[in-house]
């Protein structure tokens, strides 16, 4: 899963609604599920064909039912009569599939809107903003929806401004404010963050020596380390356990130990700030 | 595809009930009004109503409830021919901007279906209940005209060349207008608007007919039908020009 961020009005939607196919891009060009995009021309109907796009908003008919708003669309991708059924089951949708869409809740008309972009088995699968505007609950039913499919391994695209969504989901991540400013490659720098207790804290934060006695004992165990305040920030060669036994060793209270990846947040305000900057 | 665009139209417009029964409003008026006007003067109305109403017309026939009744029958033609045109707009201008309006266009133009094959199957929607209201309309307004007069008036030649094959070619030139209009004005109420004052000319020829200015002859019908094919024809072909899928979704 690739994630797509970036300010509002940065062209996130605008990128997707070229790569499947509704816009013709100005200048350069894409390959999408083997189709080629080419300046001036907007994408085949064979393209649209291998793709499933999640509109910004739902985006089905308000007096026809569940079941024959996914059955008109799968018509129109070509996708097999039974499909329609198969995925209201999985979604959770079976009981609903007689009821208007109009009266459906907005969690079970998100979840209608991504069967629809799987309907047709595409290739490639564009979520535009999965759960914007959605309330708590319907916000975690979409975001279960959109982490199986990720766990299924399926190639999408998740535009969205959600970091925590990002960061959870995709393995890179585009950063989009006019044009590509950056792709970050998700957990590469994972990193063990130890929380020290106050007694520790003098010893690593005041004086060369605390700090001295930190290196010494880590030596060996530790790609590198980093302090902040009453935090290390360890890059571990050795087992977990073995780096907090030569720390209490070395006198350390350890309040927690927990995983660290490097904040996606600050890597999104930083590369903002350059994009405006230039 | 384009059936399946067809039968999804078809069940939303039977699901609204409100929109049918607007359809339906104009026609029933249309049959209503003459109908029961003719049966007034016939039935109720004093003689000189019926002497008056000759004498409007330049009748000399020998049963005046005769004469003054093909006389409506035939100034009451055109507005047959302007049922066909008006009712399709009714549906065809939401076509796109309707669409547009309830942000079903940007997942309907996301799927590979073609152009030719949305416009037709929109079209083929607004078409075919359109010339049905206007063809019961028309055998209730025949109907009615025969029981009146207690002969078998109606329909005759002109009124079947009318409503048979006029009345679809003008079906499609209203629809083809609407369609048209929708592509480019993407406000559904301007867009109906727009496309209805396409009826205007044929209604200016009611007006004047009914007012004993001119009677419109068979030459008139056959240059009528000949020239709407033609411009149907070409509406077709602009409408699918004018289909242009970013703009739809870009144009505020």
């Amino acid at each position: 899963m690739f994630g797509l961020l970036g300010p509002n009005g940065a062209g996130k939607t605008t990128t997707l609604r070229m790569l499947a196919g509704l816009y013709a891009p100005d200048a350069g060009s894409a390959t999408v599920a083997g189709e080629t995009i080419a300046p001036g021309r907007a994408g085949s109907g064979r393209l649209r064909a291998r793709v499933g796009l999640l509109t910004e908003s739902p985006g089905f008919y308000d007096r026809l039912t569940a079941r024959e708003n996914l059955a008109y669309f799968g018509g129109l991708y070509g996708a097999r009569p039974q499909k329609a059924d198969e995925l209201l089951e999985r979604f959770g949708l079976r009981e609903h599939a007689a009821r208007p869409f109009a009266e459906l809740s907005r969690g079970m008309k998100q979840k209608l809107a991504i069967a629809r972009a799987l309907v047709h088995e595409p290739a490639v699968v564009f979520l535009d903003e999965p759960t914007v505007g959605l309330d708590p609950e319907a916000t975690r039913e979409v975001r279960s929806v959109v982490a199986d499919l990720a766990r299924e391994r399926r190639t999408i695209v998740l535009c969205t401004h959600h970091l925590e969504e990002v960061e959870r989901l995709c393995a890179r991540a585009a950063f989009v404010a006019g044009r590509l400013v950056a792709v970050h490659e998700m957990r590469v720098s994972e990193l063990l963050r130890v929380d020290l207790a106050a007694p520790f804290a003098p010893l690593v934060s005041r004086g060369p020596e605390g700090r001295h006695a930190i290196d010494g004992a880590l030596r060996g165990l530790c790609r590198s380390v980093r302090a902040e305040g009453s935090s290390l920030f360890i890059e571990p060669i050795a087992e977990v356990p073995d780096i907090v036994a030569a720390l209490v060793q070395a006198g350390a209270r350890i309040a927690a130990v927990t995983p660290h990846k490097d904040p996606l947040e600050d890597a999104w305000l930083s590369l903002l700030a350059e994009a405006r900057a230039e | 595809m384009m059936s399946l665009v067809l039968r999804k139209e078809l069940l939303e417009l039977r699901r609204s009930p409100v929109l049918l029964l607007s359809m339906a409003s104009l026609p029933a008026t249309v049959v209503a009004v003459p109908v029961a006007l003719l049966a007034w003067l016939v039935r109720v109305a004093p003689e000189q109503a019926l002497l008056f109403a000759q004498d409007i017309y330049g009748l000399r026939a020998a049963d005046p409830a005769l004469g003054v009744a093909m006389v409506l029958a035939r100034n009451w033609l055109p507005m047959f021919l302007v049922l066909p045109i008006f009712l399709p707009i009714l549906l065809a201008a939401q076509s796109i901007g309707g669409e547009r309006e309830r942000r079903t266009l940007e997942p309907l133009l996301a799927t590979p279906v073609r152009t030719l094959s949305i416009i037709l199957g929109k079209s083929l929607a607004a078409l075919v209940p359109a010339l049905g209201i206007t063809w019961i309309a028309a055998a209730l307004f025949c109907a009615g005209i025969d029981v009146v007069v207690g002969k078998p008036l109606l329909p005759d030649a002109a009124w079947l060349f009318g409503t048979l094959l006029l009345a679809p070619l003008l079906a499609l030139f209203g629809n083809a207008t609407a369609v048209v209009v929708s592509a480019r004005v993407l406000d559904p109420r301007a867009a109906q608007n727009l496309a209805a004052t396409t009826v205007l000319p044929l209604l200016g020829l009611l007006v004047v007919q009914l007012a004993g200015r001119i009677a419109l002859g068979p030459r008139f019908y056959f240059a009528l039908a000949a020239g709407v094919a033609v411009a149907d024809v070409a509406l077709i072909f602009v409408a699918v020009k004018l289909f242009d899928r970013e703009r739809l979704l870009t144009r505020q």
